[in-house]
């Protein structure tokens, strides 16, 4: 019994991963729980999505695991689609106008033989009814087998990490809640967008959480209209989705989790930042989203003869997958620690590989030596069992490329730009401990960074001073950035936005840190690795909190701190409908999802990580309305410099 | 959680029903409606190809449910001691046996036939990636069943091994691990196995079978009723060098046993790789001859240059 209830405890937190992938099998499952069975018949079953369902599947199941599921094709709802007669078809969209009326042009063409619907959120009666309509026009009622409200309208990265959408996320960017000439029933729609799907993670979840939000920010519009909505669902007795039997594994957990609600401005040097672990560079410098990096290989230093075609440049894409070992351990991990570990991985695997090369030459001698033959029988199992392990060593070898490959192109960009040492600067300013080098003189210098880099240590270093420098100071750094080829559109805005948040609070410290370079040559130097780090620092992080985190930290903790005492406290499951700054419940919270309004990046989830590791039984979830990294995020920062 | 509104929808169905008859708005469904259903589905193609995957499909069940039923007769192994319920001969393993791979064969055959034939007439991509996909599944499904059919087998053959290796005359304890070895890797083509291992087995039994009659008329030639104690020495010693004997043809007959086992085995994983590779090289084949006829077309248009 004990045992049981300790593995219900852990499955209680279980990643959110997990649960939308069950969701999503049971879905095309013809929405019944998907067991497996090694003797079953085939079912196959034609998939149809619109980009969101796109996006939402894509992290979740690769093309066989389809295939496993029995999808011969998977299809854009959007696209040109043949009559495929006798085969049932599941959708997977969005109930918005368009698809509504394309699903009805299926209905019409009789495309399929039955029609699994499934609305990824809730689906309004009228639209419902209009594809009833089509059903009756086109007599194909008894064809529409099932109809669903999936409620899955989030895109989960990770176990832990989850983002709200990606088509259409210009719509709840940081620009769009930020823009000065926001209307209200723009920032309503904005504002429901972002419920929507915080909803449906919590639907998916299974809990129902304790929310805690700043004042006067967005986050609060956000917090007072999902109470609102957890609210009316739970008082629905009837069609309420958080009953007993739908919430599972949740209902063993006593604690509820806490969502805390935080807006991005609390806190815009982070995005800004320059980083040193291994998934925030590759997101940072790559072309890198929904776990897919996309780089461009160059075409090496190989002489091409005279007047040829100039070679075109490979371009490759890897999927960064929960099955890839070496990813899931070393994702948080400092850069050169990476680069040592995938020349370790080289190295065992190709004492393997060696190994199968040996077995390989004594099978030659097999017809010579007769004294060999008594060796041999015990050679045949060792060969049977080398054999059989082939495929694992290569997928082991294809992980090692892929890895190579990406660290490469990460070290590539650090050397290029001298990311090291924009990283060791900032985390000092962020500190405030003393600099060694003076910012003038970082900008000024040609060789260290693009443009966008100067302006991102600038920034930092303006968003963190205590005391904004003075004018000449300033027009000194004005006039260097120019210099370095710098737009100051960004500059205008944080300058904005850093005399609002004087008004309203002190701006956010970040603790105190150090970062210790490591003096001494590492391995990767000696060894004489593709990974030459040299004139790399080998730099080591010490933990230090983040805003965000810190804020995490008192509220879960239960902490009494200034800047969280007067968060709001919302509670969807009290009778009384009025916050009360007083939290009801005195205990420290187990679990904890933590959503940024305005965007999100991987250092941020990376900290909450490494804070988390530290204390056990805990879980935290990460959560953002969309994900950036520092190039998109000055972009917009640009964009409203301008106005 | 996902929420089931089908009967939401239906709820809607007749919702727009009522308001559309309300309204006297004409729609291909109305009083005509069901007939119109039934109408609108005959002469939509059937698909020929959808109705023969099912066909194949369902032999296959049937053949998978055979084998089910009389997996555990099969296996029962002491059958003989055993009560009438439940007995199997061996001859009626062979015959399903002989079934089975009858029906294995067909099966497949099936599953080529459709192959050619799925892509003859139609021109849609879609249709034709749906269809390879189709029979793709129905293909890993046979595997799946052949793989109860093999497995049984190699259990079945593995005790015939067992029992014949216990049936021998010597009771000296053999507890050497090559049984480990043969029984676990199992292989795919049990038939080889059960070949050579009859083969390799009887041999000692016939020695040994030999050796008694020898014994026999050397006893009955003397024609004494006592052996002297220098002949019963020699027999003695004589009884020892064949055990010794034996021993050792055994020990080999064990190591080529294991051998042919793990031998077989491999074959099966190279022949598995060589057919993956055929249409590999099939393809390589091709863009080698495309990449030849190529070349020689540039050569020519580049003598030609000098000509204008």
């Amino acid at each position: 019994m004990a045992s049981a209830a300790a593995a219900t405890a852990a499955a209680a937190a279980a990643s959110i991963r997990e649960r939308q992938t069950v969701a999503l099998k049971r879905m095309l499952n013809f929405n019944v729980p998907h067991i497996k069975n090694s003797t079953g018949e085939p079912v196959w079953k034609v998939l149809i999505y619109d980009r969101f369902g796109q996006d939402i599947i894509s992290p979740l199941l690769s093309v066989k695991e389809l295939r496993d599921m029995g999808i011969t094709l998977h299809l854009l709802l959007h696209s040109d689609r043949d009559p495929i007669p006798d085969v049932p078809a599941v959708y997977f969209v969005m109930p918005t106008e368009e698809n509504i009326d394309r699903m009805c042009q299926d209905l019409r063409n009789q495309l399929y033989e039955s029609y699994y619907l499934n609305f990824i959120s809730a689906i309004s009666r009228s639209k419902l009814e209009d594809i009833a309509n089509a059903a009756l026009a086109a007599s194909a009622v008894t064809q529409v087998a099932k109809v669903f409200d999936q409620y899955l309208n989030f895109i989960t990265l990770e176990d832990d990490m989850f983002v709200l959408c990606n088509q259409n996320k210009e719509l709840v960017s940081y620009r769009a809640i930020n823009r000065p000439d926001i209307t209200d029933t723009e920032m309503e729609t904005v504002m429901d967008t972002i419920v929507d799907s915080l909803f449906c993670f919590f639907v998916t979840l299974g809990a129902v959480p304790i929310i805690r939000c700043s004042r006067g920010t967005a986050a609060e519009m956000v917090a007072v209209k999902l109470d609102k909505k957890l609210r009316e669902n739970l008082r629905d007795a009837r069609n309420s989705l958080f009953t007993g039997d739908t919430l599972g594994a949740g209902q063993f957990s006593f604690q509820r989790p806490l969502l805390v609600l935080v807006d991005r401005n609390i806190d815009l040097a982070t995005p800004l930042h320059h980083t040193w672990t291994y998934q925030a560079l590759v997101h940072d410098v790559l072309d890198f989203h929904l776990n897919r990096v996309n780089l461009e290989e160059s075409s090496g230093v190989e002489n091409s003869p005279a007047g040829a075609r100039p070679k075109r440049k490979n371009k490759k894409s890897y999927d960064l997958t929960p099955v890839d070992k070496f990813w899931q351990k070393h994702k948080g991990s400092p850069f050169p620690e990476v680069a040592e570990s995938v020349q370790q991985e080289l190295e065992s695997y190709r004492a393997q590989e060696d190994e199968v090369k040996r077995l390989k030459s004594i099978m030659g001698l097999e017809g010579e030596d007769e004294g060999a033959i008594s060796m041999l029988s015990d050679n045949t199992a060792k060969l049977t069992s080398a054999v059989s392990s082939l495929p694992e060593l290569l997928e082991k070898k294809r992980l090692i490329d892929l890895h190579t490959n990406v660290a490469t192109a990460v070290l590539e960009h650090i050397k290029a730009r001298k990311l090291d040492v924009y990283f060791e600067y900032e985390e000092k300013i962020m500190s405030k401990t003393t600099l060694d080098k003076s910012l003038l003189d970082i900008i000024s210098d040609p060789d260290a960074g693009t443009p966008e880099d100067k302006m991102r240590l600038f920034l930092i270093y303006y968003i963190s001073t205590q005391q904004a420098p003075s004018e000449a100071d300033l027009e000194q750094y004005k006039k260097a950035l120019t210099d370095a080829g710098c737009n100051l559109n960004p500059l205008q805005y944080i300058k904005q936005w850093k005399a609002f948040t004087k008004m309203a609070s002190a701006p956010a410290s970040y603790g105190s840190t150090t970062t210790k370079p490591m003096g001494l040559l590492s391995r990767v130097m000696n060894t004489g690795s593709q990974f030459v780090m040299e004139g790399v620092k080998n730099l080591v992080l010490k933990q230090q909190n983040l805003p965000v985190t810190r804020i995490l930290d008192n509220l879960m903790e239960m902490k009494s701190n200034p800047e969280t005492d007067d968060y709001r406290y919302f509670d969807p499951k009290m009778l009384r409908g009025n916050d009360s700054s007083v939290p009801r419940n005195k205990n420290p919270f187990q679990e904890a999802i933590v959503f940024v309004v305005g965007g999100g990046n991987y250092i941020e989830y990376q900290n909450l990580v490494d804070y988390i590791k530290g204390k056990q039984g805990k879980h935290i979830l990460y959560g953002c309305s969309e994900l950036f990294n520092a190039t998109q995020f000055i972009k917009q920062l640009s964009q409203l410099g301008q106005k | 959680m996902a929420v089931d509104i089908t009967l939401l929808f239906r709820a809607s169905v007749k919702t727009v029903k009522t308001r559309n008859k309300a309204l006297g708005v004409a729609l291909g469904g109305g009083v005509d409606g069901s007939r119109d259903e039934l109408f609108r589905r005959s002469p939509r193609p059937k698909g020929d190809f959808s109705s023969r995957a099912r066909e194949v499909i369902s032999h296959i069940g049937k053949l998978r449910d055979f084998l089910l039923e009389h997996r555990k007769d099969y296996i029962n192994a002491y059958s003989n001691t055993m009560s009438e319920y439940g007995r199997m001969t061996d001859t009626e393993r062979d015959q399903i046996d002989q079934d089975a791979q009858i029906f294995m064969r067909t099966c497949s055959e099936a599953i080529q036939q459709l192959r050619t034939e799925a892509h003859k007439e139609i021109h849609s991509q879609q249709v034709k990636e749906h269809r390879t996909a189709v029979l793709d599944f129905i293909e890993d499904y046979l595997k799946r069943v052949c793989k109860l059919y093999s497995e049984q087998r190699a259990i079945r053959v593995k005790r015939v091994v067992d029992k014949k290796r216990l049936s021998k005359l010597e009771p000296e304890p053999n507890t050497k691990t090559r049984e480990s070895t043969s029984s676990e890797k199992v292989s795919q083509s049990p038939s080889k196995d059960s070949e050579e291992n009859p083969a390799t087995e009887e041999h000692p039994e016939k020695i040994l079978a030999e050796t008694q009659p020898e014994l026999g008329t050397w006893g009955d030639g003397k024609g004494e009723d006592e052996l002297s104690p220098e002949e019963i020495q020699m027999f003695e010693q004589e009884n020892q060098r064949l055990i010794g004997e034996m021993n050792s043809l055994f020990d080999e007959v064990r190591q080529i046993e294991g051998r042919v086992v793990e031998i077989s085995r491999l074959q099966e994983i190279f022949t598995e790789k060589v057919l993956q590779q055929e249409a590999e090289i099939d393809s390589i084949h091709q863009l080698v001859v495309g990449a030849t006829e190529n070349i020689k077309e540039g050569n020519e248009d580049i003598r030609e240059v000098p000509h204008l």
